[in-house]
């Protein structure tokens, strides 16, 4: 990382710490503080906004591990996450098992399935790989929703997370469930990328021929991307499964999939503070479209009919466009710049 | 015994409409190595339009499709131009992104200009149902096939033969060889991005017209890929034969299977069937098979 | 030029994040509802007239009752866009804005709230509901009969005016692939072989679906006497379309099977998409009046629709939105009128008990200008209004062939296939 100018690093360990500097510290526990005392300030609505960004953070993170370092496409995450939501579910409500081993579990079963239909990632890359995810997608969802153990299309009742015996039942008690997962779950791709699983994987993603001339080994390498990314999703669908509290198929659409794919783009693909950008902006700019925007045009009655619904996909769409033309290397690499501008400055330029 | 001709006449004709919307997107891939993943969006739109121009406007037919295929066209050379022209060498990644992308924004602007979701195209072909031994078909299917195989045929001639066409099969397969030759590659994309839209249009015009406009052209688009992906890539004879394979598989796989298993078998069979092609054949039935090199 | 394009996309989207602040907020009491439409997405053929409704309908109230015994009432209108994700933020919204109850159109929005309203005792009106929203019955209350009770109505109707042999009729099942298809076949499966049914095929189909052949097909081989579809008016219209093709379904025919459709089909959609010779004779089920009829309440809803949305003139879900904000606004008039303003304005768990015992719990042959059956609540039943009408359509108009007919209660929780 760039530091400032008269640092240097005199051992292995300062130079691979994440936080090296003083003023690193200082900000970092300063933004801890702030973000562990949220809710005492915020109300329920931006606390289920914060609880909704902390769930997809750790999906994000998982698709950012499979795409962003790994490079294989797949555009079928919400699946995954489907799987470990309703795993999650069944576990607890049909089986009566606590909350810890419902999320554990899920995490692994979507891991499994995750690695199932990865299998054809050692074959095919690029395109075909992105429609086999999408089919696995619809066949999870299939899947799920034919399944009566899973309460088919009508949906299941998923009753409170509790752990040893504390129920959790207020939106801020699963904020710290949820942001304590989050924060974990960042840590943990954090040090992937830092270490040799992490630059393995990088060099599947930049070129796998050289990479199995090299000693690589692609069928296990790749088969493990897609497990940790999956496992992740499963561990967010299990968190969100118990949040929402009654789940069904529609929360997991191919919509959702390429939003997932839309905010680590965004972000910054193959960084860790990219998933953490990309969907704090995409899912704040939902809220803001969904409660300020929408209804503001509505009652307006100025404007035609499709106005105001037609505005939010063609926002986003054009939002998504126009990063990968403009800033393809998302919002991370702009942030990157940006500490570099203020380090330089007044010679930024 | 009833039963089977029927499914397989309606199978044949479900899958030949599949086809026609795959020929789509092997004109994409064909001439730019581009997945478009917003054909669903785009026979979308351009149903949304012919119905604006024949029942909004009100113009008759013979005025109305040149106007829809002369939207297509300019939809093509947008998309193609303000989209795809500066991503000309990003890796694959950003290029399915964009027109992932470009799906949503068009579906945006679907919902913009035509907010009721769903409506009927007036009717284009005769309707009364035409019996084949004892199996009934929509006589609007059979004119779908007959158009779907004509336009099979003029884009094989067309990619075969016209200087246009082999021009784009070269874009394909390798950009800076064809620069070299000095082939403008970016009017190359220009007219594929154009073509295809027809297609789609054309395809979208004949589905819409059977089945009315609804969101379920999206789907039919997504049904479209997996006949792609057991045709291969690149052929335009894989599209013509796996389309009424895969309409076959649904309709003789829901007529059949839908008893022993769960009702709903029918609609994912095709996604079944683009999974057991990855394990088995990647790269389809009649597609060619890409050589890597480092 | 790069710098100036994120330079004016940062600029809008800061003017596009402030705007709605600058909106001038109403001051004063007010009792605040919460509405959540589908008023965009893949239902906003049926969920933007709803908002409309809701909307119109209060404004009635406020300008020309006054509002609720002299309180305005204040909406806070949201748009689902059929999003279950969207749904459960919007909730939190309502219960962060202080509203006091809240209203929704589809069993889908109800179903995604449906935990997190529950868990908080925040009480909800569905319009168009599915059992599983209010088996066992908690917080959410079903405005109309759903789509169970569709079936259970028709089916008793069928037996007792149409089918004419001796011996158990055929009934086929088609159903859409969500709680809208599958409260029927819920009902059916609690009480077809009490009322003489014998279902000898379930068969689903989704909202996208374009040929429905080889499902028919199959169908035809079975020799059904009836069929029953609960789903929307495009899948619905591909159904009769491909059953009149193959020859299942002949309008007026002898030998003919009768098609019988559930609330959310039968509307002036259906005919447009399938053409009005195809659809002659369809039965169907409906739990509101027609445009046509001639009650109380229409004069007023026929005045705003022209003045504020004409294009949703002829929309049968207009009525029952409308509908909907007069019952909200009945069981506010009730609570407020049993524990006073001031007990309700502080919000919160204790402002929501209190309209829900004291508010909608207290509703009793309600006629909601005659819009729809009288809503009453009735301890152990969520449902508000019970009761349907049995529509045929002949030369393309949905004509009323029956009177109201009362939906009995079925206690779905008791049998153990049911989701809970």
């Amino acid at each position: 990382m760039s530091l400032p100018s008269g640092m240097r690093s005199m051992t292995y360990a300062q130079d691979m710490a994440i936080l090296r500097t003083k003023t690193h510290w200082t900000l970092f526990i300063g933004f801890l503080i702030v973000l562990f005392t949220l809710p005492l300030y915020l109300g329920s609505y931006w606390l289920g906004v914060a609880n909704l960004i902390g769930i997809t953070l750790i999906a994000a993170t998982g698709l950012n591990i499979l795409i962003g370092y790994c490079g294989q496409l797949s555009i079928g995450h919400a699946g995954f996450i489907a799987v470990g939501a309703y795993t999650s579910a069944v576990l607890t409500n049909r089986f009566g098992l606590p909350f810890l081993v419902g999320l554990i579990c899920a995490g692994f079963m979507s891991g499994i399935i995750g690695l199932i239909f990865g299998i054809p990632s050692v074959r095919v890359k690029g395109f075909y790989l992105a429609i086999t995810t999408i089919a696995a997608q619809f066949i999870i969802i299939w899947v799920i929703n034919h399944w009566d153990i899973t309460g088919g299309f009508v949906g299941i009742r998923v009753p409170y997370a509790s752990i040893g015996g504390y129920v959790l039942r207020s939106a801020s008690s699963q904020f710290y469930l949820i942001m304590g997962i989050a924060a974990l779950s960042i840590f943990f791709a954090k040090n992937i990328a830092r270490t040799r699983l992490g630059r393995a994987l990088i060099a599947v993603r930049d070129n796998d021929l050289a990479a199995e001339v090299m000693g690589i080994n692609l069928f296990y390498y790749k088969m493990l991307a897609f497990f940790i990314g999956c496992f992740m999703a499963g561990i967010a669908g299990s968190l969100m499964a118990h949040w929402i509290g009654f789940m069904t198929t529609e929360h997991f659409t191919l919509a959702e999939s390429i939003l997932y794919i839309a905010m680590i783009i965004i972000g910054g693909l193959g960084t860790t503070l990219g998933p953490i950008l990309g969907v704090v902006f995409i899912r704040l700019l939902q809220q803001v479209l969904t409660v300020q925007v929408v209804p503001f045009l509505e009652g307006t009655k100025l404007l035609p009919a499709g106005f105001a619904s037609g505005v939010t996909p063609m926002l986003f769409g054009l939002v998504i466009i126009l990063f990968l033309i403009l800033e393809p290397r998302g919002l991370a690499h702009r942030w990157n710049l940006f500490k570099a501008a203020y380090r330089l400055w007044p010679f930024s330029y | 015994m009833a039963e089977f001709t029927q499914l397989l006449f309606s199978g044949l004709a479900v899958g030949m409409v599949y086809a026609l919307i795959a020929l789509g997107f092997v004109v994409v891939w064909k001439s730019s190595s581009v997945a478009n993943l917003a054909l669903g969006q785009i026979v979308l739109l351009s149903s949304w339009f012919t119905y604006g121009m024949l029942v909004q406007a009100g113009l008759p037919p013979l005025l109305g499709f040149p106007v829809v295929i002369l939207f297509a066209l300019l939809l093509g050379w947008l998309i193609e131009r303000v989209a795809l022209r500066p991503l000309i060498a990003q890796p694959i990644l950003s290029l399915i992104t964009v027109t992932l992308g470009i799906a949503y924004f068009i579906e945006g602007v679907v919902t913009f200009i035509w907010p009721w979701s769903v409506d009927a195209l007036p009717r284009l072909f005769p309707q009364e149902p035409v019996r084949i031994g004892l199996a009934v078909v929509s006589q609007e299917y059979i004119w779908v096939a007959g158009i779907s195989l004509v336009a099979f045929a003029g884009l094989t001639a067309f990619y075969k033969y016209h200087k246009m066409g082999i021009a784009m099969r070269a874009t394909a397969d390798d950009q800076l060889a064809v620069q070299a030759c000095g082939i403008p590659v970016t009017k190359i994309f220009s007219r594929s991005w154009m073509f295809a839209c027809v297609v789609a249009a054309l395809g979208g015009v004949l589905i819409s017209s059977i089945g009315g406009i609804t969101y379920g052209l999206v789907e039919t688009g997504l049904k479209a890929f997996s006949v792609v992906i057991l045709g291969g890539l690149d052929s335009f004879l894989g599209a013509i034969i796996a389309g009424p394979v895969i309409g076959l598989a649904e309709s003789l796989g829901g007529g059949y299977l839908t008893p022993y298993l769960w009702a709903g078998v029918k609609d994912i069979i095709p996604f079944v069937i683009i999974i057991i092609v990855m394990l088995i054949r990647p790269y389809g039935l009649f597609g060619e098979e890409r050589i890597e090199r480092i | 030029m790069k710098k100036a394009i994120i330079l004016g996309a940062i600029l809008l989207a800061v003017m596009l994040a402030i705007l709605p602040a600058c909106a001038t907020s109403t001051a004063g009491k007010v009792l605040k509802v919460g509405i959540m439409t589908p008023s965009t997405g893949p239902a906003a053929e049926k969920g933007s007239p709803m908002g409309h409704a809701n909307l119109d309908a209060f404004e009635y109230i406020n300008t020309e009752l006054g509002g609720i015994e002299g309180y305005k009432v204040e909406v806070i209108w949201l748009d689902s866009a059929y999003d279950s994700a969207k749904v459960a933020t919007i909730i939190n919204r309502f219960m962060d804005e202080g509203a006091l109850i809240w209203g929704t159109a589809s069993s889908k929005e109800g179903a995604a709230a449906m935990e997190i309203a529950n868990r908080a005792e925040f009480p909800g009106v569905v319009a168009f509901t599915s059992p599983v929203l209010y088996r066992p019955p908690q917080h959410i209350y079903g405005q109309l009969p759903d789509y169970g009770d569709d079936w259970a109505a028709f089916a008793n109707y069928y037996m007792q005016n149409i089918w004419k042999g001796p011996g158990k009729p055929k009934m086929a099942l088609h159903l859409l692939n969500n709680p809208t298809g599958y409260g029927a076949r819920d009902a059916a499966r609690a009480l077809a072989d009490k009322i003489g049914i014998e279902i000898v095929s379930v068969d689903e189909h989704t909202t996208t679906t374009t040929s429905e052949v080889e499902s028919l097909t199959r169908i035809k081989a079975k020799n059904p006497d009836v069929i029953y579809i609960s789903s929307t008016p495009a899948p619905t219209a591909v159904i009769i379309k491909n059953a009149y093709e193959l020859g299942l379904y002949k309008p007026g025919a002898a030998g003919s099977v009768t098609i019988g459709l559930g609330h959310a089909s039968i509307t002036k959609a259906l005919v447009d998409i399938a053409g009005a010779n195809i659809v002659e004779g369809v039965y169907g089920v409906y739990p509101t009046v027609n445009w046509t009829d001639d009650v109380p309440g229409m004069a007023k809803v026929k005045e705003y629709v022209r003045k504020l949305h004409p294009k949703d003139e002829g929309n049968m879900d207009y009525i029952t939105s409308w509908a909907q904000s007069m019952i909200i606004a009945e069981a506010l008039r009730l609570a407020v009128k049993n524990v006073g303003y001031n007990k309700l304005a502080k919000g919160g768990v204790e402002a929501w008990r209190l309209v829900e015992k004291e508010g909608i719990q207290k509703l009793k042959n309600y006629d909601v200008g005659g819009l729809h059956g009288p809503v009453s609540y009735s301890p152990g039943d969520n449902r508000l209004s019970k009761s349907v009408r049995v529509f045929q359509i002949r030369n393309g108009t949905i004509t009323p062939v029956s009177d109201w007919i009362d939906a009995p209660v079925i206690e779905y929780e008791k049998f153990d296939w049911f989701g809970k």
